[in-house]
């Protein structure tokens, strides 16, 4: 049956709407789990809060252990779902800029608007400053870039391909691994908790 | 967090959670489940909605329908020699060819709503076989030329004349084609092959890749 639109259930053109209406909502979690607060999405890197890493670890093996059922019961066919091609060097840098932006700002991308929405005055700058780098990025692209964007293209890869395990293994471990996690952020929380932090 | 029950509750979920992934531990994966199914590819083989004939072709081509796409499946060299007017250059080999993004190059020509696309090489045989990859994608609107250049030279620019107890479906075709094969630069006494027919192509356009990119995620 799935994915809807790429197999002609819904038509492309709601595309956009869907896109908005799921935005909606992903804005409106964002903001109701209190991550528009930069406080809080920084904790992560100085252990003093982790629920980002817990609330984003709940949604991955919501999503991954319903994906697997789903494909179980024939709702969704494998092949078609868009993997995100692997391109290793443009992850890694690209990734560890990211990283320290959010060190820096206190905000992701994602974050950043909903709580520009509430309407903190330092979210407005980090999207100013998202717009600046993307302009540069686009207007530089062809002449800095563009060899780094392309290197190491492993195509659109999966973990439990390149293991070469079955999913339903991979997707054991992963909740053993996520689960072990989420069991050590609380820990860690106990241990922080006298410091009694306000936002 | 700092309250008894919700901790209860975290003990909860992840037992749950753990009694899933046992589950899938031993449920089996499926491939494919959803791709055209071998009967049905063995079903749209056999039947001929997919192609157009020598006739059809010209008609679109003299009338100047901008709703079809003739796209050439031959070599590049086979096209720069002939091609049919309007006809854009896909090679069978580079159908499927990825740009450097991982997406399929052509894509934003073979899958798409707008335009019929009719695949034409010198027989049937390389028309049907992009015909096929198409078909195994799931991309819409692509058609074949039935009998392909070789037909299109034979009936177009030679065209046959019927006996006079024809039926005059067959005599109202007849001068459709005799009439086709002027508009081409034929004439049924010129034989197709030879190389002035190489100026019925000046407006041939060369493809441009139309990229049809999936929106990139983000947090």
């Amino acid at each position: 049956m799935g994915p809807l639109i790429t197999q002609g259930i819904i038509s492309p053109e709601w595309n956009p709407m869907i896109a908005f209406i799921v935005g909606l909502g992903f804005g409106f979690a964002l903001e109701q789990a209190g991550f528009s607060s930069s406080r809080k999405l920084i904790g992560i890197f100085y252990g003093y809060d982790m629920i980002v890493v817990r609330v984003f670890l709940t949604a991955v093996l919501t999503a991954s252990v319903g994906l697997l059922f789903f494909n179980y019961l024939g709702w969704i066919d494998y092949d078609l779902v868009f993997v995100n091609p692997t391109f290793l060097w443009s992850a890694i840098i690209g990734g560890a800029f990211v990283g320290l932006g959010i060190i820096m700002s206190g905000f992701c991308p994602g974050t950043s608007f909903s709580a520009l929405s509430i309407g903190k005055i330092d979210a407005l700058a980090f999207i100013i400053g998202i717009g600046i780098g993307v302009f540069f990025y686009a207007e530089t692209f062809e002449l800095l870039f563009e060899k780094l964007y392309y290197a190491q293209n492993l195509g659109g890869i999966r973990i439990y391909e390149t293991f070469g395990i079955s999913p339903g293994l991979f997707m054991f471990l992963f909740i053993l691994f996520g689960l072990g996690i989420f069991w050590f952020t609380i820990f860690i929380k106990k241990k922080y908790s006298n410091r009694n932090l306000k936002y | 967090m700092n309250t008894a029950p919700i901790k209860k509750r975290y003990y909860f979920i992840s037992a749950l959670v753990i009694i899933l992934g046992i589950i899938l531990l031993f449920l089996p994966f499926n491939k494919n489940r959803n791709q055209l199914s071998a009967e049905k590819l063995l079903l749209s083989i056999t039947n001929n909605d997919r192609f157009f004939s020598t006739d059809e072709v010209a008609k679109f081509i003299i009338s100047g329908d901008p709703s079809y796409q003739l796209i050439d499946v031959r070599s590049e060299e086979e096209y720069a020699k002939f091609s049919l007017p309007g006809a854009i250059n896909i090679p069978l080999s580079k159908i499927l060819n990825k740009d450097k993004s991982g997406y399929y190059e052509w894509e934003g020509y073979l899958n798409q709503k707008v335009k019929t696309n009719i695949f034409y090489s010198n027989g049937s045989i390389y028309a049907n076989q992009a015909w096929m990859l198409t078909k195994r994608l799931n991309y819409p609107n692509n058609y074949v030329m039935k009998g392909g250049l070789n037909e299109w030279v034979e009936t177009i620019l030679k065209p046959k004349q019927p006996e006079a107890s024809a039926s005059q479906s067959a005599l109202n075709q007849y001068d459709f084609r005799i009439a086709a094969s002027t508009y081409f630069g034929g004439g049924s006494n010129i034989s197709a092959d030879s190389s002035d027919k190489s100026n019925t192509k000046n407006n041939t356009t060369s493809a441009k890749k139309k990229k049809k990119k999936s929106a990139d995620g983000g947090c």
